[in-house]
């Protein structure tokens, strides 16, 4: 192929690739025509290894030939590259603006806990904060841990039938979760911080505000020079910190056979804001918190000296704070199983256009 | 308990200016929760006493009839009322034309049936004591007719004391003890209690009353007295109200005086007919014996009923009720009255036998202090002399008391006062605070001797900490600063169970999208029945809250489908999560065990392998989550009595190759029996046992790295037979072992037009490479070839 014949395939080439670029539809395909013909193979590529089969005096104008040539056709395959990318670019531009980017997201049920489990974990975290260690005790308990090892003796009116499940085994479903106090000082000794959530029973007519079937957290600290100013500045910082703001507590004397002095903490109604409310019995002040000093008895119970030793146990009843928090007015709804009154309805129907 | 503000005054000299709510406000933060005080507003004015003359029917009316009243003045009136009862001598409420109360407005006269009525008799009604209706209350007849009733003897404070609050301290279920609190609080002096002397009721000179106590136990102390002359005139005026202030129903001189005392000093008393008894035994009742109680009604005694005998006769239940025998009536003209002090826990067992709670009763569960039963008689015969001066006494004070309380005196250790009150409380005012309860304080070099007052040492005070709180609780609660304790820091082993709990719950209802609630702990026969559940023996409760709800649950599936139900229409998919325990009988302790139930269900029929599939990856990621260890599923024999187990979609759940658990889909039959409309959804159920794995320390994950040379990934899909289940096929790669072997894992599987009729693609993703060079074509080449020659041999066919 001497030079002229040389130019005139370049040029058939140069042809056929301007004449096939505007049916290239996209950037892969310009790519793999690019190769075609400027690749190592390529129709262009391929003639630069016949260079040598020119004499070498003519083999400068052959190299300059052939690369006008690739120069030319890469000029034309980066015009239609542009034009590509631009029409590309117009595409998504298009789509952008035809995307409603204020539609919700997608309905995916999220999972939740019972409200008595979300006020029982925000407590427990608390008093971990404080030092405490959160303790288990069983459902199906021992006369003896509800009963005798907390200083209730036979004849006490609280042993009644009329207040206790009793199982045909003897043993009770636990009437409050006070037994884990005498079972972690057996466990654990003097000094001691412990709080024990959970499940308690008492035989109750049901009605929207009496169950059968509750959830205290039981509270115990015995330590060398604990003192009722000591329980009256946690049971505050607790109260404030599950009603999540400042409450008013007010402190009166209490009766329970496990303490000695025994105490109400009341908190001001949180629903009347202390003015008097049908839920406060217009008395502006709600009980939440019985507690006192550990009776010297359930110390010794708990195999714990009360001379050296001095504690403080309460009974919150979570069930009660749980209902105020959420602001539920029917105990009932909580062991019901109906998902309605306990989970957010959000959690299991996603985003919603309006709800009263 | 009700207490009236006028009758406190008795006791304590509570100044004017005190608001009543005030003073309840502060009986709450320093002795006992007060739960309400309101305002007694008779509105009284022009009220006068008027003397029944003559009372006639008027015929043309149901239930009114004509009284003639003596108004004073020599004046004689006619008015008509709906009084049910009046009698001709006796003293009534009278409103003249002009007078008022508030409840009425001002009364005039009027013309009812055809007769001319001038002013009114006041029923107890208007007058604000619940009788019956258009009842009158009748004044005493010392009053002259015309005698003006001051408007102050009607209005009154009335404050409600929870009687929860005091069950420990007998003390407070009278008057006088809670004015001596309200003394206390004000720093006031406690008035002397207007008695009669011992002296002076020992000295009659009659034959005593024979009195025996068989059980000192159950009777500590049995005191009484004779009396004559007894009154048939109605009980003045003030002493009625005050009953109908504190919620009792005024009725006869005698009742109204002995409900008088027990309101006062919490000490009941009975008046028996003196006729009709000779001499007092206390006893138990005979076994089976029948009695006839003063309401009328006869009653079968049960075991251990303590009775008051007079020869061998029962004439009263020992401190509930008196014996219809020996009631007083208006033919009695002599009294035996009885004032004792009965064993606290034998009346109340009693009392609860019998179904039979009195005020009585009440007060005597509370252990009493056998000193007012002298002291109530004292009382009775000084008030009963002021009201009535024909009163004689016929017997001397008679008094058995074979059982005194020992005396209490408790040492008390002042460091022990400061650690529990928080600051130090120096004698003085120890002695300042506890000498008006009635206590006496002795210093010692380190301890004080305090020596407790008799009607607070029936068990009330008797060790140190009791007469700490009575000093604390005068240092004011409200009033100590608030300080947060000064503790000894030790490190406590985390409750392994709870930590197990807690993570469960966490992954469940996060990670996993459960929903958590809650169910009973026991079985709703009913329920078992709709689904064809016979549990066999369970836990049983010997009083279960109602018929049927006996039988502690040995599973949470069926409380967790009872759920499902009840949200069926609420939700297209719920995924319901309990964490609770179960029960089981065993030897030689029944045992609790922690379970953790999920149910998750779909509208959707055939659903059910995709639900299963949700649970399986849920507990999967659980077993990580949880114990850094893979939970496995094994074949599971279908346990049959269980009706929520599918004959073919059950396995068994399990960790570190033990059974844990179970995971199942329920059958199309179940869903029929429980409702109708589930045979439209798909249900899949997992139920796992938590304890025994809190001893399972959770594994620390090995964390991915990235390998020195790259690895290369190689699909393979295994053409099997349909019947070949995954597992079998997991097996035979597991056997295939390779140096340049890294990983094998399960990508998906494939029915379909692509395949030949009756089989299955699985596809596996094998990822191969060296640790100490990149691996080149010639090596994966090899692998492939191995491999293949590998999946020939368990006779599966590779799909390219
Ligand atoms: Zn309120």
């Amino acid at each position: 192929m001497d030079i002229e014949q040389l130019g005139q395939r370049i040029a058939e080439i140069e042809a056929a690739v301007v004449a096939r670029l505007p049916s290239v539809a996209n950037v892969d395909d310009l790519r793999r025509v690019e190769n075609e013909v400027l690749g190592k193979e390529g129709a262009l590529g391929a003639l630069i290894t016949t260079i040598k089969e020119y004499p070498p005096a003519q083999r400068g104008q052959v190299g300059q030939v052939i690369n006008a040539a690739k120069g030319r056709v890469k000029a034309a395959l980066d015009g239609r590259r542009a034009a590509l990318e631009a029409a590309v670019a117009d595409a998504e531009a298009a789509a952008a603006a035809a995307f409603d980017p204020t539609l919700p997201g997608y309905v995916e049920p999220m999972g939740s806990v019972h409200p008595v489990t979300a006020v029982q974990w925000r407590i427990e975290r608390l008093f971990e904060r404080l030092g405490f260690t959160v303790e288990a005790g069983p459902e199906m308990e021992e006369e003896y841990y509800n009963f005798e090892a907390l200083n209730i003796p036979a004849t006490h009116p609280a042993r009644d039938m009329q207040d206790t499940f009793w199982l045909t085994n003897r043993k009770v479903l636990r009437t409050q979760t006070s037994p884990v106090q005498v079972r972690a000082m057996l466990k654990y000794g003097a000094p001691l911080r412990i709080i024990a959530p959970g499940r308690c029973f008492r035989y109750e007519t049901i009605d929207a505000s009496h169950e059968n079937t509750f959830h205290q957290v039981e509270g115990l600290m015995i330590d060398r020079e604990i003192s009722i100013p000591n329980l009256i500045a946690l049971a505050h910082t607790l109260l404030r910190e599950v009603m999540e703001r400042d409450v008013k507590v007010r402190v009166r004397p209490g009766f329970f056979p496990f303490v000695e002095p025994g105490l109400e903490i009341d908190m001001n109604c949180q629903i009347c804001a202390g003015k008097g409310c049908p839920t406060c019995k217009q008395s502006g002040w709600i009980e939440v918190l019985p507690c006192g000093m550990v009776h010297p008895n359930v110390l010794l119970a708990g195999k714990v000296d009360p001379h050296e030793f001095s504690g403080f146990a309460f009974g919150l009843g979570l069930t009660r704070l749980a209902m105020m928090k959420y602001g539920i007015g029917d105990i009932r709804v909580l062991n019901s199983g109906d998902l309605r009154p306990i989970v957010a309805a959000r959690r299991l129907e996603g985003p919603v256009v309006a709800a009263v | 308990m009700l207490i009236s503000l006028n009758w406190l005054r008795d006791s304590v000299d509570v100044p004017a200016e005190v608001d009543p709510h005030e003073l309840a406000e502060r009986f709450t933060c320093t002795a006992a929760e007060v739960e309400d005080v309101h305002r007694i507003e008779v509105g009284a004015r022009g009220l006068i006493a008027a003397r029944v003359e003559a009372v006639s029917d008027l015929p043309a009316t149901r239930n009114l009839r004509l009284a003639r009243l003596d108004v004073g003045d020599g004046r004689v009136i006619e008015t008509v009322t709906a009084a049910p009862v009046l009698r001709v001598g006796w003293n009534v409420v009278y409103a003249p034309a002009g007078a008022a109360v508030a409840k009425l407005g001002t009364i005039g006269q009027a013309k009812v049936a055809g007769r001319a009525s001038v002013g009114m008799i006041l029923s107890g009604d208007a007058l604000g004591v619940e009788m019956a209706v258009g009842e009158a209350l009748f004044a005493e007849p010392a009053l002259a007719p015309g005698t003006p009733l001051p408007p102050e003897w009607f209005d009154d404070w009335v404050i409600e004391i929870d009687n929860k609050s005091i069950t420990h301290r007998p003390d407070l279920w009278g008057h006088r003890g809670i004015a001596r609190e309200v003394a206390a609080m004000y720093g006031l002096p406690l008035k002397p209690y207007p008695v009669v002397a011992v002296e002076e009721l020992a000295g009659i000179d009659a034959p005593p009353i024979p009195l025996e106590i068989q059980d000192p136990q159950a009777a500590r102390r049995y005191s009484g007295l004779r009396l004559g002359g007894v009154p048939t005139q109605p009980a003045p005026l003030w002493l009625q109200l005050r009953l109908g202030r504190v919620g009792m129903r005024p009725i006869s001189a005698l009742v109204d005086l002995t409900n008088y005392i027990m309101a006062d000093l919490g000490q009941p008393m009975h008046a028996f007919d003196g006729s009709r008894v000779e001499r007092i035994e206390v006893g138990w009742a005979a076994e089976g014996e029948v009695f006839r109680t003063l309401d009328g009604v006869e009653r079968t005694l049960p075991p251990q009923t303590l009775m008051i005998q007079s020869q061998g006769r029962s004439i009263a239940l020992a401190g509930i009720m008196g014996g219809l025998e020996t009631e007083v009536s208006e033919a009695t003209t002599s009294l035996l009255l009885e004032s004792a002090n009965f064993d606290a826990a034998t009346i109340r067992r009693s009392a609860i036998a019998l179904g039979l709670r009195t005020d009585a009763s009440a007060r005597f569960e509370k252990s009493l202090d056998p000193v007012n039963t002298v002291l109530s008689i004292q009382r009775f015969v000084a008030l009963a002399r002021e009201c009535y001066p024909d009163l004689k006494l016929t017997s001397p004070l008679s008094d058995c008391f074979p059982n005194p309380f020992p005396p209490v005196t408790v040492k008390v250790n002042r460091r022990h006062v400061t650690r529990t009150v928080g600051r130090e409380v120096p004698d003085d005012e120890v002695r300042q605070i506890l000498g008006p309860l009635g206590f006496d304080v002795t210093a010692g070099r380190r301890d004080l001797s305090v020596s407790v007052p008799s009607f607070r040492a029936t068990g009330d005070v008797d060790i140190e900490a009791d007469v700490i709180e009575e000093i604390a609780r005068y240092c004011g609660y409200n009033r100590i600063p608030e300080v947060l304790p000064q503790v000894t820091v030790r490190r406590f082993e985390p409750c392994a169970r709870l930590e197990v709990e807690r993570r469960t719950l966490a992954y469940f209802s996060g990670a996993a999208r459960f929903s958590e609630l809650h169910q009973y702990l026991w079985y709703d026969s009913a329920w078992l029945t709709t689904l064809g559940f016979e549990p066999g023996a369970c836990v049983e409760l010997a009083n279960p809250a109602a018929t049927g709800l006996h039988r502690l649950r040995q599973t949470l599936l069926p409380g967790l489908l009872a759920a499902l139900v009840r949200n069926r229409f609420h939700y297209e998919a719920c995924a319901l999560l309990e964490v609770g325990s179960v029960f089981e009988r065993a030897e030689p302790d029944d045992a609790e065990f922690r379970h953790v139930g999920l149910v998750c269900a779909r509208r959707q029929k055939g659903g059910e392998n995709e639900l299963y599939h949700r649970l399986k990856t849920a507990l999967e990621g659980w077993g990580w989550e949880c114990f850094g260890r893979a939970v496995s599923f094994g074949p599971a024999a279908v346990d049959t009595a269980r009706p929520w187990e599918h004959p073919q979609r059950t396995a068994e759940v399990q960790l570190e190759g033990r059974g844990i658990g179970r995971l199942s889909a329920v059958p199309l039959e179940l869903k029929r029996r429980m409702e109708e409309h589930l045979t439209a959804w798909a249900i899949a159920w997992a139920e796992v046992r938590l304890t025994g794995l809190e001893k399972l320390s959770p594994r620390t994950e090995a964390l991915g790295r990235i390998p020195p040379h790259p690895l290369v990934e190689l699909d393979f899909s295994v053409l099997v037979r349909r019947e070949v289940r995954y597992a079998e096929v997991a097996d035979r790669l597991r056997e295939f072992t390779h140096p340049l072997l890294r990983r094998v894992a399960y990508v998906g599987s494939y029915e379909g037009p692509a395949l030949p009729q009756q089989q299955r693609s699985l596809t596996f993703r094998v990822v191969v490479g060296d640790e100490t060079r990149t691996l080149v074509e010639e090596d994966t080449a090899a692998f492939r070839a191995t491999f293949e020659q590998h999946l020939a041999s368990c006779g599966y066919w590779t799909r390219r």
